[in-house]
């Protein structure tokens, strides 16, 4: 019922071009560098369990730190991925469904469910960034982190990569139902 | 019925529809945001009806989706993450399942409980159902089909085990329903311990006892060792380290020693060890954990950030005022308004995962539960079961359809039909005892810090 990984998803093997070959590379190679935020929020958060019991001193740029990789993780990870087809789907129908009819409601869901979801946060998160910059906001805990706009753009790069790569599927879900049969 | 009403089922409607087209849930629900507020704005224009929504409001999304970046308690989510991929590539289920064959090896059934074990143990590890039951089948099944068991038996087994995942704690999902519901993660782990540990009971009494009743269905193997001390310490060995763990996540929240973030990262760290002891950790394994950790979390997330955006604007549309309304307007006692939005969950849980259940549902009916007087972490375990239940349940439970994944060809699914039967029924007596002795779960989060 839900998508299983591996076996043959029509959505992996719709035909390549040069542009979608270079983006999927460069979301898949990004979205395995950021998965080592992991590593490092698990080496921080015991880093300061072990501060604050050894010398009973918690710091709050350590909290903050951890919320700030784990924003970074999940959010750059969307496209990771959108690019290996994870995000879940229910296939109960879907799975007999003909390649041809699966490009269609990719395209169709694409372009007017998908696209507009990340447009509506792309526009929405310019002037909550540049508010945030505007007023050189800073964390309000005591000790707390600088450069608040710096992680509220995150949250706009994670979406634009990952526009990035929904292009890069449209481009091949174009190609399939398109250009094909001319070829 | 206002406009607002109407649009409000028509979106309840268009989700349904739609994720049925196979294109991801959480860009359904992102999606039918933008254009349920582009309808509402037409609707109000061109219209002239009251509907409240429009753009100014809907960027809030932007706010919310920060609310979540911007959010310690959820840090833990990731963290459980990678402490159960972490946890199924250490060797631990293997070393547990070589040792508890040979403990077990003289039992009737000895077996299937030794599935059943390893799968409370590790339940309270992964809490996703696809890993738990594709790992118990590889390990167990073909093991049991060899020495005889009956399919039924075996695969009913591995279905309904796996399932316990999501609601043994430490569970992701546990994690999520707090935060949506503004409950401390502790007080739930703390809550959902026991009705879990119930079901487990349960689960393993019916197999002993069937097995005795059934000699055929799962006979005892003839080479099976006899247990010696030598025996008995080696299993204390192997089920302490992932028993230990366990323990120390647990115990660090309940004396409020550690919070619920901070146990999960060093559950993390735990199990990082224990992979590394057992010589199974390398730079591979490493970086495949942390991928596999970027995956799940993202995934889960987009339909997070989607249930967000779809939340906010049905709540815009005044749909929650809606869902309110009906839930009340139902012609039952109090309990009966509980036991019919159970039943409601139970059945969405057959084409909707826990996600987003426990994201757009969940925080539409615990409003009206608190208002009726229910405790509502008592509640949300009864939630939590009910889902856990319907996973289990055919034709299109998800255990089910993951155990077909893996299963030779050999099993038809009416089998896996067949087997998953009686643990339905003992998920139901589990859940009427939840229902009955509010105290299994209210006692011990009573009892902790």
């Amino acid at each position: 019922m839900r998508t299983c990984r591996g076996t043959s998803n029509p959505v992996l093997e719709l035909p390549h071009n040069r542009f979608s070959r270079w983006v999927d590379r460069l979301v898949i190679h990004i979205g395995e560098y950021v998965s080592w935020v992991w590593l490092l929020l698990l080496g921080i958060i015991v880093l300061n369990v072990l501060m604050r019991y050894l010398l009973s001193e918690g710091r709050i740029e350590f909290e903050e730190i951890q919320w700030h990789l784990y924003s970074l993780g999940f959010l750059l990870g969307l496209s990771y991925s959108y690019t290996r087809d994870a995000h879940v789907r229910v296939d109960v129908i879907r799975e007999r469904l003909s390649p041809q009819t699966q490009a269609w409601i990719e395209l169709y869901g694409t372009l007017f469910l998908l696209l507009p979801f990340i447009m509506l946060v792309v526009v929405a998160s310019v002037p909550f960034i540049a508010y945030s910059f505007a007023t050189s906001e800073v964390s309000q805990a005591p000790g707390g982190l600088p450069f608040r706009w710096l992680i509220k753009s995150v949250l706009l790069i994670g979406f634009l990569v990952l526009l990035l790569s929904v292009i890069s599927r449209l481009s091949r879900v174009l190609y399939f139902l398109f250009a094909r049969g001319s070829s | 019925m206002s406009a607002g009403d109407v649009l409000s089922l028509l979106m309840f409607a268009a989700f349904i529809l739609l994720i049925f087209s196979g294109f991801p849930v959480a860009w359904v629900l992102g999606g039918l945001a933008v254009v349920f507020t582009a309808i509402g704005i037409i609707a109000r224009v061109d219209f002239d009806l009251p509907v409240f929504v429009s753009w100014d409001y809907s960027t809030l999304v932007v706010d919310r989706s920060w609310d979540i970046m911007n959010n310690w308690v959820l840090v833990a989510l990731p963290m459980f993450i990678f402490m159960g991929l972490m946890l199924d590539r250490s060797g631990i289920a293997q070393r547990l399942m070589h040792d508890f064959v040979r403990l077990f090896g003289g039992v009737r059934g000895g077996l299937a409980v030794t599935i059943a074990l390893i799968g409370i143990l590790l339940a309270a590890s992964t809490g996703i159902i696809g890993a738990s039951v594709v790992l118990l089948a590889l390990l167990g099944l073909p093991q049991m089909l060899d020495h005889g068991y009956k399919p039924e038996l075996a695969t009913g087994t591995i279905c309904a085990v796996g399932t316990l995942g999501i609601l043994v704690p430490p569970s992701i999902m546990l994690v999520l329903m707090a935060d949506r519901l503004a409950m401390p993660v502790g007080d739930l782990f703390l809550g959902a311990l026991f009705p879990g540990l119930v079901l487990g009971g349960l689960f393993v009494g019916y197999i002993l006892v069937y097995a005795y009743l059934n000699p055929d269905a799962a006979p005892v193997p003839d080479d099976y060792e006899p247990v010696d001390v030598a025996l008995v310490v080696s299993v204390l060995i192997a089920v302490m380290a992932p028993a230990g763990l366990i323990v120390a996540v647990l115990g660090s929240i309940f004396f409020g020693i550690a919070t619920p973030t901070e146990a999960a990262g060093v559950g993390a760290f735990g199990a990082l060890l224990l992979a590394l002891f057992n010589r199974q950790l390398d730079l591979a394994v490493l970086r495949e954990v942390c991928i596999e950790t970027t995956r799940t979390t993202a995934y889960i997330f987009a339909i997070f950030l989607g249930a967000t955006a779809y939340s906010l604007v049905l709540r815009g549309l005044g749909g929650d005022e809606l869902i309110k309304g009906l839930l009340i307007g139902l012609p039952f006692e109090p309990v009966g308004i509980v036991i019919a939005i159970l039943f409601f969950t139970f059945l969405l849980g057959f084409f909707l995962d826990w996600i987003e259940i426990t994201l757009i549902i969940l925080p539409l009916v615990s409003p009206v539960v608190a208002e009726l007087g229910f405790d509502l972490i008592w509640f949300t375990v009864l939630f939590a079961v009910c889902l856990q239940t319907s996973f289990l349940t055919p034709p299109v439970g998800f255990a089910i359809f993951y155990l077909k994944g893996v299963t030779p060809g050999d099993i038809p699914v009416g089998t896996i039909y067949r087997g998953v039967i009686p643990f339905i029924l003992l998920q139901l007596l589990g859940l009427a005892l939840i229902f009955v002795f509010e105290d299994l779960v209210l006692w011990l989060p009573d009892k902790a810090y």
